[in-house]
């Protein structure tokens, strides 16, 4: 379902090199779940914004269900659509009621109709137990909720993947649980997921597979039974006895 | 500390009495060099009694005059027979039946009330506020989005643009509009004088739209292009909305600076609200009256605005 190959983004700020992104390459099944691990400034997040577009990389391939994102014909808002993204900071939209927040991207790029796209998020609103909240604004929300009308606005758009950046690190402890609950839903149901976290338990119980990042590189790709029992890089051992 | 509630209406009472003070020094200042007040001359500079004088179309004699009120009916017959019937007011009527009359004597004259010039002159002022204030939205607008443009050839041109248009008086510029309009292309003066305020206003809204689209988180564009949409619509339906909440106050600000700056265009002869105010002067000799008559005009077109702005604020808040 995903595929990348070679994939490199170097950060250039005034002569100060990085390669937040080096050589990565990696596929990911439908279906699957897979968690990014590594500590901060190791270029996870990087690599999973590189995957939507929303940072442009220097060199190799990335291609979501055959469509390639470095191909300049795809129509990257095209690409975009199925590709669903939920943010630290959840970036709903703080001048529309939740309900709008989901129908937005419905009416404006998919063009639904009013009823289906109210339909559809009433039923998303349901799913992730806050349909009671349809017409707040999200400043009146909590974190885990806003989190959650987020995960909600992507799934508005059927998308055949989702990429979680860190979604519960910016939320206080007693509502990290709730936001997981619907990531395991989700999983459960089949949906192909890329999360960035540092909820090892999430790692250890839903996921599929493991990537550790360190300065950039792919260090460990192993299944997480394995990786939290017998990490072999010797990064990603450092890293679990700081963590865990 | 405990927080007191105090009386706040001992206070708004100095207020008042500070102002009173106020206009009472004026007046005084104003009797020391013996300036008479007459107010009772400004009425007539907003409405006045019109007259218009009713004339004879050809040769003939008064046939008839029927009163009725204050008004007369005069029916002229020439010599071919064919009759003229006029309407005049009673009191202005110069003739009496069997008069001979030539072609274009007066035979009286009709009374009407005519908006004065400080009508006028207000009339002017708002709709050039009004229309150079809704071009001077879409050209800022237009321009500050492209200052933010990644387009190297539109960023530059709006920045000099900007840079021009902040850095030169806006008298300068009314002047050269006029001279460039009028001369070159053969437009009216109240084209230029449209334009060249337009324009002026366009820079500085170019710069506030350009600071509220700023202003919006990242992360908010970031957003809505991951659900799919695009540049323009990200921005349309997502980065705008909330920059325009925030940018409110500077623009309603700008606002009113551009009401008043209309009066700037009095120098290329526009008549608008000031240059009324200017002439019903040299008539009446009544500056304090109509210079003030003039400022309270102006407050009577800024201060609705103002409350219009912050009304709106209030509304556009409550998703806070």
């Amino acid at each position: 379902m995903i595929e990348v190959r070679d994939l490199l983004k170097v950060f250039d700020t005034r002569g100060h090199v990085v390669r937040a992104v080096d050589n990565v390459t990696t596929q990911v099944a439908k279906g699957e779940v897979v968690v990014v691990l590594g500590p901060s400034g190791s270029g996870k997040s990087t690599f999973l914004r590189c995957l939507n577009g929303l940072e442009h990389f220097d060199e190799g391939h990335v291609a979501i269900d055959g469509l390639q994102l470095a191909d300049p014909k795809t129509d990257i808002n095209a690409y975009r659509r199925e590709v669903g993204m939920v943010f630290q900071h959840f970036n709903l939209f703080p001048h529309m009621t939740v309900l709008e927040n989901l129908c937005l991207a419905q009416k404006v790029v998919r063009k639904r109709s009013k009823a289906d796209r109210e339909a559809k998020a009433r039923a998303l609103l349901e799913k992730v137990g806050i349909a009671q909240k349809a017409n707040e604004y999200p400043s009146r929300l909590s974190g885990g909720q806003q989190q959650r009308v987020a995960i909600a606005r992507a799934l508005a758009m059927d998308p055949k993947v989702m990429l979680f950046d860190e979604p519960t690190s910016a939320l206080d402890p007693e509502m990290v649980g709730e936001v997981l609950d619907v990531m395991k839903t989700l999983a459960q149901e089949g949906m192909t997921m890329v999360c960035v976290t540092h909820e090892m338990g999430f790692a250890r119980e839903v996921a599929d597979r493991v990537l550790f990042f360190d300065h950039g590189k792919l260090l460990e790709d192993s299944a997480p039974a394995a990786f939290f029992a017998a990490p072999k890089d010797p990064r990603a051992q450092a890293f679990l006895r700081q963590v865990l | 500390m405990i927080k007191h509630k105090k009386a706040q209406w001992p206070w708004h009472g100095l207020t008042a009495l500070v102002l009173v003070g106020l206009a009472f020094s004026l007046y005084m200042a104003t009797s020391m060099i013996s300036y008479e007040w007459r107010w009772n001359r400004v009425p007539q500079y907003f409405a006045y009694k019109a007259e218009e004088a009713q004339r004879a179309a050809g040769y003939g004699t008064v046939q008839e005059i029927v009163i009725s009120g204050d008004n007369a009916r005069v029916t002229l017959k020439d010599e071919n027979g064919a009759e003229q019937v006029l309407d005049v007011a009673k009191d202005s009527l110069q003739l009496s039946r069997g008069d001979d009359v030539a072609e274009g004597d007066q035979i009286g004259v009709t009374r009407h009330w005519a908006a004065g010039p400080l009508v006028w002159g207000l009339w002017t002022t708002l709709w050039i506020s009004v229309v150079s204030g809704a071009l001077g939205l879409l050209i800022g607008l237009f321009a500050g989005l492209c200052r933010l443009s990644s387009n190297p050839t539109l960023r530059d041109l709006t920045t000099v643009y900007v840079e021009l248009v902040r850095g030169t008086p806006l008298l300068v510029q009314i002047f050269i509009f006029y001279f460039f309009i009028g001369t070159v292309l053969n437009l009216s003066r109240e084209f230029a004088g449209v334009a060249a305020l337009a324009l002026f206003t366009g820079a500085y809204v170019a710069e506030i739209v350009r600071a509220g689209v700023q202003s919006i988180a990242k992360g908010q564009n970031e957003a809505a292009r991951s659900l799919g949409l695009n540049a323009g619509q990200s921005m349309r339906h997502v980065i705008l909305p909330q920059a325009f909440k925030r940018v409110l106050p500077p623009l309603a600000g700008q606002f009113i600076s551009l009401v008043k700056d209309t009066s700037l265009v009095s120098v290329i002869a526009i008549t608008e609200l000031t240059k009324s105010g200017r002439e019903a002067i040299t008539t009446s000799f009544s500056t304090f009256e109509i210079w003030f008559c003039v400022a309270g005009l102006y407050l009577l077109i800024n201060l609705p605005l103002s409350h219009l702005a912050s009304r709106l604020e209030r509304r556009l808040a409550q998703s806070d």
